[in-house]
């Protein structure tokens, strides 16, 4: 089950990858805010279709639901104004590896502390390890960004 | 000193895995599909403010832009099910690398095959070398 849910997932990050060229392009004619109001509205219409036909909860329950849990929104919409805010002024590479940064470790506490009401998955020396391989990962991608940059 | 930029692109990745986590459980209180639909319903009323008070671009070229481009609301959605999903399965931190390995991994791919508009360019060693590391530290963590 865990293994299918990985492989569900890397291929989620494939398709999020996808979406953001594809928005790239649709952004250079429609504008930034415009591209992602286009996305959210077009995801929610098919949404509805999607929780008519098949929704197993209790869509409803949204009105009952704690704020804090509705607050995701916020922090989705927060992530979108931030890296506004950040590409202009360090670049595109730097944003994004800085973000991959944040989004990991706050992750892994997440996890640990069990934040959210969440699994708790403690923090051991395997997950530290993980850590350090990533940011190994992201310098290597930093250096090969920086290289194409000089070239082009 | 730009050091407090980094702090907001690093407060930018903070926030999406907080979104997770939090989505994580609101799909347990609503349901997985019902809680997808909340956020983007709610984010379309958010977004379509903005666009009304600060949009200087045009939204009537998104109708007028090829097909392939009006995609990107489908494969939203496909993602965020997907991770509504996952978090509760294997948690918030395993999640995101893989995540972010897919990423990774398409990111190559479009760029070595110059797909959806981009130019193609050859995939330098030291990103080959970034994939191998990080599915390594997704086998660590998971």
């Amino acid at each position: 089950m865990g293994l299918l849910i990985i492989a569900a997932s890397v291929a989620g990050g494939t398709l999020l990858s996808s979406q953001s060229s594809i928005n790239g392009a649709l952004s250079r004619k429609a504008g930034t805010y415009e591209t992602t109001f286009f996305t959210f509205i077009t995801g929610a219409l098919m949404l509805a279709l999607l929780v008519l036909f098949f929704g197993s909860g209790d869509v409803m329950k949204i009105l009952e639901a704690p704020a804090w849990q509705l607050s995701a929104v916020w922090f989705g919409v927060g992530y979108l104004f931030l890296t506004v805010l950040a590409v202009p002024q360090i670049g595109v590479i730097a944003t994004n590896i800085s973000t991959i940064i944040g989004q990991l470790g706050a992750g892994i506490l997440i996890d640990h502390f069990g934040w959210f009401g969440g699994l708790r998955i403690p923090l051991d020396g395997e997950r530290i390890a993980a850590f350090i391989l990533l940011l190994a990962a992201l310098w290597l991608i930093y250096k090969a960004d920086k290289k194409q940059i000089k070239k082009a | 000193m730009k050091i407090w930029i980094y702090f907001i692109a690093l407060m930018a990745g903070i926030s999406l895995s907080i979104e997770g986590a939090v989505y994580g459980e609101l799909g347990k209180t609503i349901g997985k599909l019902e809680s997808s639909f909340y956020n983007f319903a709610a984010g379309s009323i958010i977004l379509g403010l903005i666009v009304l008070f600060f949009g200087k671009g045009k939204l009537s070229a998104t109708t007028e832009a090829p097909r392939w481009q009006m995609s990107g609301g489908l494969l939203g959605i496909i993602y965020l099910t997907i991770l509504i999903f996952a978090i509760p399965v294997v948690g918030v931190g395993a999640a995101m690398i893989s995540v972010i390995v897919g990423q990774l991994l398409m990111s190559l791919l479009i760029e070595s095959r110059g797909w959806l508009g981009s130019r193609a360019a050859p995939v330098p060693k030291e990103k080959i070398f970034a994939v191998v590391l990080m599915t390594i530290s997704l086998f660590l963590i998971y």
